[in-house]
């Protein structure tokens, strides 16, 4: 029993729950703010946030960095427990996800600025970090199920925060197919729960040999149907549309943590059934793992070419992560420890990368108003710092060395190049590339457009401070998605060790 | 010779010299004279019926005390005394809840006629249940056409008296029929006492000649009563008869008239043929038949019907099906089924036609559904009365329908074979949701209200309790005895059973 | 606890709802404490027996032979029992409030007790002729209740009402009359009464005898394609769709089928037929149909009721399985399915009430205006989709598993339809909630003015069903347990 994996959890999610109250009681008594009334509620709800955000996340990193902690709160039903439990996975889960909602938290002090109902965002955006943290914690299947379906829920909000009928559509897209993607886990959970012999996450899976034989099909049948479930919010195809919805409507930060963090929520999932509960030898040469695979490399080459296609910024990086996404479901998909390592390491860079590349979507949008790619030439000239920021963590983006994501593309190359996978052996690597190719075609203009308009290019008349509120936070993205390029040593080793305990 | 022996005679004779003796009194004194005759009977039949089930046994009554074939012989057993009572009772209280439409209805020097028609129709209704001599039954029958007939033309517009004459010419269409079946069997047998026919057509049966006659005959005087029961799709007199004469005629005829012919019918399959040799003949398959089908298309016609009086006459005709439907499953039980649903839905019929014309009372007699939306409201006992029918009709417990429902049912799965089994049941339960839907439709449409007091010069009025006292008696009778009927089943079952066994 | 308890809570609510109308009350308030009175008293009165149970049972009244009128309490009995006895009371006090103004008060609150006492007729018959009577008597004493308002709309949806379930009725008669005639006894036993040896070579007889009985005794559980009534039948007013709609009636047509299926035909003859798989076909195209018309129906009322067939099916499903499990999966629906849908009628009801509005459209940014009911509605919603921590996914999760475990191939597709269901019931649910709370930018609150909650009456039984909702939801051991008993049975 060990309490303290509970705080990091309940702090933030009670807090986050009782500024949803507050904002909430506060439109329905209805009454009215002085304007600077308004400005010193919003410090105190910037200072409430940021204290409970730093406490958790800290608190987090002690819980997960101080051993094999676990704690069972309570039973749901009489053999299943609501338990949590830090693994290895978990660990560098959390880590990351701290990492990335406490710069986002700060960062939006300053963006949601222009978006107004702060009160309503920052108690969504803790109580989603508390749900997260939980997410990350869960020792089993039904506890897992349980926190995502709850994310699921506090997320949406979010996505429809500035309250325009499109953003309303687009939070119901997310929503729905959210549901529809966690019922298709949950069909899954259903038949696994009656073929293994516990639901709480052991490595290489806990599959009753004896029950399975009998059932191979159905079950097969049940875990493709979880695949393709969780793949839903992994942005996988075919349930991957409510992406490039969702994400361009929302306010920036909540772009980024969705596609920064939330998405990966689907790949944890994943990984959780395939290698924890299922076991990947279970797998491994069935229609199942040519179907994932399939899949995954489909939407790869998709998601980049939309991505190439797309004029609006903020939907291309939407684009462009349905495609990274599926990157690490290929290494997934793979179930050698090569492909997992890769995986792991493309689910860590992406996390910063692409959280540092809506930010600086969301910075363009709250300096200047400007959404669409044509519109940014020459703002380099204005926002030097962010667009360098967005120079470094593109580069990463596209892999090329030193930065990071050559190393984890690098890893998922090799992971596919060394499994017995047929023809996805060298299928893979190709469309790998191909995607890079393209990435490079869709992020790179950016720059080039932002620092050398060209002659023509009308002069922006008003230059505006750049914001350090910004602009800092952004850059720590930027560069620890460097660093961890030229310094990938103890993650590469964390995450192989990982992979070990896997296979 | 016990006393009480001798009752079954003098009830017949003193129906039969009531008729002529009211010809010479006004109507007022009539009514009463017929009143008390009915009730005096009735008493008579009870003090019969506790004598033969105190003596478990039937017993021969010969008038005269001549032998057959000179003589004329009655038989009573528990069977006979308890259809007696019932339609006695059923008797006086159609009479009683029909008086003010008699006396506004009919002439009122026609007033002693209807009496003396009443009179006849009790004595030859009772000369049916009684006699075993296929003759006088012949004889009674032709009687009690001819008073129905009378009862159906009292009431004096065009529509009875069309339908008066459609009457006859079915009801003579299966009086001739019968004859022909009686002579058939004369000629085979040389008897016209029942006993005696009875052991001819056993030996004849033994011996296996004469087959195909014996099975005319058989046949013959089945269609005959089923016209004049009105089986399906003989049935054509019988909504305009019953739709436009008066009620308590309506209500007699109905429930009344055509149980007699039932009632005739079981006996002759009983005490004449055996029922053996009728389960043997095809005939139980053509009453079967048309008894599913008439219960089905009884309830059709019912359904499309916009006048309360007629839809309750078409749901007689369903009811009628059910009866066949009870004798064509061709075993005891079935036939117990049929004879516990004669007296039920004798009583409920009487019940829906008296309610039915209390409510068309609040709507200056209209019979028009549109007319009586609400009705129930303004004359309660009557809305009460007629929503009890209705539920008996659709066989919700507590009600007699439910009785024979389950009987029906519960014969019907006896039934060994599967051809009679399923139809029997399917049949039952689509009938049910008929009886439903036209029964409940009129129930939902009494107690929706309604704002206006009139709709095409028709004046909706209140009608209390108080003001017609007789039918109000007659209806919480009828009440009473319904649910009496579907509370305390079982020494009625008991006693049909006990009265089949002697038959045999 | 003496028998006569068993029949004294039958009869008490009847006789008690007989008297309003007679009784002269001087005040509404008098009124309402005598019926709010008499509720109480007898659900206390049912409590106080399921917690020591009688033993044996009590013949009230003999028609022929061997039917009876009789009582006795049982595992199943005590489950529905208490749920309509717990919910009875909560729904009587929301009562006072909403139908102020609904008008023919004393007429409308005389049904509404006398039907209570006629469901726990159902829930307390020892055999089936007292089942088959009290499920008679139910259809007729809440016709008035869907009359009601006695508009043209009304009437006619009183009228389908009426002949659905007069309809059905005839045919669970047949199977009434075989239980009566090929079974041992007429009384409910665990594991069926129907004898091997009198039953011959007539076994595919008796299944379609079986398929007959169970789909008329679903017409109350609103089983396609005898559904259409429930939704028609929403004209009534929101209590009684609240509370008959989506417990006391419907539940009854579920609880029915599962004595039927589990105490008299019996399961071991019934596993594996082409009788279980058809109803079970039924069953689970219901599910998805019912969710799917709710989808497309913007009558906020009618919607619920599109829902509730649905959630019915889900019952209907585990009983369907014909395992003890699915038993369990059923019973749990039977028992969360009620707290959940009369919660989130109640806030339709609320929302109808102050403001007359029926249509999901009219309802845009009523969640600030109406706080309390909206987030109830949402919570309520949430327990239906079947989100783990509210009862609805502990009550799926036992459906499924029971489906999982059975290893029907249909069964797997059923587990499909539930969750194809839980999405459907997320869209339909959801969009409610999110216009409710966001109606778009530029909404303009003050079209909404005078929009508030209702009083406290109408308010506190939708805050005890909420946490009702979290408990069962979170703690639902105990339950579950009591359902397990029950099912072991059935060995």
């Amino acid at each position: 029993m060990d309490y303290l994996l509970l705080l990091p959890v309940f702090l933030p999610s009670l807090a986050g729950l009782y500024m949803l109250a507050a904002s909430f009681w506060g439109h329905v008594t209805a009454g009215s703010l002085e304007k600077q009334q308004e400005e010193g509620k919003r410090k105190r709800i910037h200072l409430l946030t940021a204290v409970v955000l730093v406490c958790s996340a800290i608190l987090a990193l002690c819980a997960a960095w101080s051993g094999d902690r676990s704690v069972t709160l309570f039973y749901l039903m009489k053999d299943i427990p609501v338990y949590f439990h830090v693994d290895g996975v978990g660990r560098l889960f959390v880590t990351f996800v701290s990492i990335v909602w406490v710069a986002v938290g700060f960062y939006s002090f300053v963006y949601m600025e222009h978006e107004g109902e702060e009160e309503r965002f920052f108690g969504l955006y803790l109580l989603v970090y508390g749900i997260l943290v939980a997410l990350d914690f869960a020792g089993n299947l039904v506890t897992m199920y349980l926190f995502y379906e709850l994310m699921t829920l506090a997320s949406m909000p979010m996505v429809l925060h500035n309250g325009s009928k499109e953003a309303i559509m687009a939070a119901l897209k997310y929503l729905f197919y959210s549901m529809c993607g966690a019922y298709l886990g949950l069909f899954g959970i259903f038949f696994l729960y009656q073929h293994c012999t516990t639901l709480t996450f052991t490595a290489g899976g806990t599959l009753n040999a004896a029950l399975a034989a009998g059932n191979r099909g159905i079950l097969l049948a049940a875990v493709c149907a979880m695949l393709i479930g969780f793949g839903a919010k992994a942005g996988m195809f075919p349930l991957h549309a409510w992406l490039p919805t969702a994400h361009p409507v929302a306010p920036s930060p909540a772009s980024a943590v969705l596609s920064g963090i939330i998405v990966k929520s689907g790949v944890l999932a994943m990984i959780r059934v395939v290698y924890y509960i299922v076991g990947p030898d279970f797998l491994r040469g069935t229609w199942v793992q040519t179907v994932w695979m399939s899949l995954s490399l489909l939407t790869v080459f998709m998601g980049s070419l939309l991505a190439f296609r797309e004029p609006v910024f903020k939907k291309r990086l939407a684009y462009s992560t349905v495609s990274q996404i599926s990157y690490i479901l290929f290494g997934l998909s793979l179930l050698t420890a090569g492909g997992v390592e890769g995986a792991l390491l493309h689910t860590v860079y992406h996390a910063f990368i692409k959280s540092a590349l809506f930010l600086t979507a969301g910075a363009f949008i709250f300096q200047y108003g400007k959404t669409r790619v044509e519109e940014l030439g020459g703002i380099g000239k204005q926002m030097p710092k962010t667009l360098l920021s967005y120079t470094f963590a593109a580069l990463a983006l596209i892999g090329i060395p030193p930065a990071s994501g050559f190393i984890s593309k690098w890893c998922l190359a090799q992971g596919a190049l060394g499994a017995d996978v047929g023809m996805f052996r060298w299928l893979g690597p190709v469309v790998l590339l191909i995607s890079a190719l393209l990435t490079a075609g869709y992020l790179l203009p950016v720059t080039m457009k932002g620092f050398f308009p060209g002659k023509d290019a009308a002069a922006e008349s008003s230059v505006r401070k750049e914001r350090l509120g910004m602009w800092l936070p952004l850059a720590v993205l930027a560069g620890l998605s460097l660093l961890l390029g030229v310094f990938p040593n103890s993650l590469i080793s964390y995450v192989s060790r990982i992979a070990g305990t896997l296979m | 010779m016990a006393f009480v022996q001798n009752l079954p005679f003098i009830s017949i004779i003193l129906s039969l010299f009531s008729g002529p003796l009211s010809s010479i009194l006004g109507g007022k004194k009539a009514k009463w004279v017929n009143a008390g005759v009915i009730t005096v009977i009735g008493g008579m039949s009870a003090l019969v019926l506790s004598y033969v089930v105190s003596t478990g046994e039937e017993y021969v009554y010969r008038m005269g005390h001549f032998p057959a074939p000179w003589g004329n012989e009655i038989r009573v057993g528990v069977l006979e005394a308890v259809m007696a009572l019932f339609f006695c009772i059923i008797m006086l209280l159609c009479i009683l809840g029909g008086i003010r439409e008699r006396e506004n209805e009919i002439e009122d020097t026609k007033q002693n006629l209807y009496y003396i028609m009443v009179d006849l129709l009790l004595c030859s209704l009772l000369a049916l249940i009684y006699t075993n001599d296929l003759f006088t039954a012949y004889v009674f029958v032709e009687i009690n056409t001819i008073s129905a007939c009378g009862l159906i033309m009292i009431r004096q517009n065009g529509r009875t008296l069309e339908a008066a004459t459609r009457y006859m010419i079915m009801s003579l269409l299966g009086s001739g029929l019968l004859m022909l079946g009686i002579c058939f069997l004369y000629d085979l047998t040389g008897h016209l006492l029942m006993s005696n026919i009875k052991e001819q057509v056993a030996l004849l049966r033994t011996s296996g000649g004469y087959h195909i006659p014996l099975l005319v005959s058989v046949v013959l005087m089945s269609v005959g009563l089923a016209i004049k029961s009105a089986l399906f799709p003989f049935h054509s007199w019988l909504p305009d008869a019953y739709g436009y004469s008066t009620v308590s005629s309506a209500a007699i005829l109905s429930s009344l008239v055509s149980k007699g012919y039932i009632f005739l019918l079981v006996k002759i399959f009983y005490r004449v043929i055996g029922f053996d040799m009728v389960r043997d003949s095809k005939v139980i398959n053509v009453l079967f038949v048309f008894g599913i089908v008439g219960m089905i298309m009884g309830s059709v016609s019912a359904i499309r019907e916009s006048s309360i009086r007629r839809m309750i006459a078409y749901s007689s005709v369903a009811q009628i099906g059910y009866i066949y439907m009870g004798f064509g499953l061709g075993t005891t039980e079935g036939m117990v089924a049929s004879l516990y649903h004669v007296i039920s839905h004798a009583a409920t019929k009487a019940l829906l036609f008296v309610a039915a014309s209390g409510l068309t009372d609040t709507a200056a007699d209209s019979t028009d559904f549109k007319d009586l939306t609400g009705a129930g409201y303004r004359n309660k006992l009557a809305g009460v009365a007629f929503t009890v029918g209705a539920l008996s009709m659709v066989g919700i417990p507590m009600f007699s329908g439910f009785i024979s429902k389950l009987l029906f049912a519960q014969a019907s799965v006896g039934v060994d074979s599967m051809k009679r089994m399923l139809p029997t049941l399917i049949a039952l339960a689509i009938s049910t949701i008929l009886n439903a839907v036209y029964f409940m439709k009129t129930v939902i449409r009494l107690y929706t209200p309604v704002r206006r007091v009139k709709r095409d010069g028709i004046v909706f009025t209140q009608v209390k309790m108080k003001e017609n006292r007789a039918k109000s008696f007659a209806l919480v009778c009828f009440i009473a005895l319904n649910l009496f009927l579907g509370l305390f089943s079982e020494p009625i079952v008991m006693l049909i059973r006990n009265g089949l066994e002697m038959f045999a | 606890m003496s028998t006569y308890l068993l029949v004294i809570v039958v009869l008490l609510p009847m006789l008690a709802g007989a008297l309003i109308p007679i009784i002269p009350f001087k005040t509404r308030t008098q009124m309402m404490i005598y019926i709010e009175g008499a509720v109480l008293l007898n659900s206390v009165l049912v409590i106080s027996m399921l917690l020591m149970p009688p033993e044996g049972t009590l013949v009230l009244f003999r028609f022929t032979g061997n039917l009876s009128i009789s009582f006795r309490l049982d595992g199943l009995g005590t489950v529905f029992a208490a749920v309509v006895s717990l919910l009875w009371p909560l729904a009587t006090l929301y009562s006072f409030e909403y139908m102020k103004h609904e008008g023919h008060e004393k007429v409308f609150f005389m049904f509404y007790v006398i039907t209570f006492g006629v469901t726990l007729g159902i829930a307390l018959a020892e055999d089936i002729l007292t089942m088959y009577f009290f499920y008679e008597m139910l259809t007729l004493v809440t016709l008035p209740l869907i009359m009601h308002t006695l508009s043209k709309e009304a009437i006619m949806a009183s009228r389908t009402y009426l002949y659905y379930s007069l309809g059905g009725a005839a045919f669970a008669f047949i199977g009434m009359i075989f239980i009566l005639t090929y079974g041992t006894t007429s009384v409910f036993v665990p594991g069926g009464v129907l004898d091997a040896a009198r039953l011959g070579d007539k076994t595919n007889l008796i299944l379609l005898i079986y398929v007959l009985c169970f789909c008329g005794f679903s017409v109350k559980a609103a089983m396609w394609p005898f559904s259409s009534w429930l939704p028609k039948a929403g004209v009534a007013p929101t209590p009684v769709t609240a509370l008959l709609h989506a417990v006391a009636v419907v539940k009854a047509g579920a609880f029915t089928i599962m004595r039927v299926t589990y105490y008299s035909f019996g399961t071991d003859l019934l596993r594996g037929t082409w009788a279980q798989y058809t109803v079970m076909a039924l069953v689970i195209f219901t599910i998805v149909y019912g969710c799917s018309r709710a989808l497309k129906e913007t009558h906020i009322k009618r919607r619920l009721a599109w829902s509730t067939v649905s959630n019915l099916s889900y019952i209907l499903f585990g009983v369907t399985l014909m395992t003890p499990l699915g038993l369990v999966g059923a019973l749990s629906h039977l028992v969360f399915h009620a707290v959940m849908k009369i919660c989130s009628f109640f806030c339709a009801g609320a929302v109808i009430y102050k403001t007359g509005r029926n249509y999901v459209h009219e309802l845009d940014g009523f969640g600030r205006k109406m706080p309390v009911v909206f987030v109830v509605f949402t919570v309520s919603g949430f327990a239906l989709m079947g989100v783990p921590g509210l009862c609805g996914f502990i009550s799926k999760w036992n459906l499924a598993k029971a489906a999982v475990a059975s290893h029907n191939p249909l069964a797997y597709a059923g587990v499909a339809a539930l969750l194809i269901s839980a999405l459907l019931t997320a869209i339909y649910m959801m969009t409610i909630s999110v216009r409710a709370f966001f109606p778009g930018r530029d909404f303009d609150y003050g079209k909404l003015r005078g929009v508030e909650d209702p009083n406290w009456m109408m308010l506190l039984p939708l805050i005890l069903f909420v946490i009702a909702m979290f408990a069962f939801g979170l703690h639902p051991q105990p339950v579950i347990a009591a359902l397990e008993s029950v099912a072991a049975l059935m060995g």
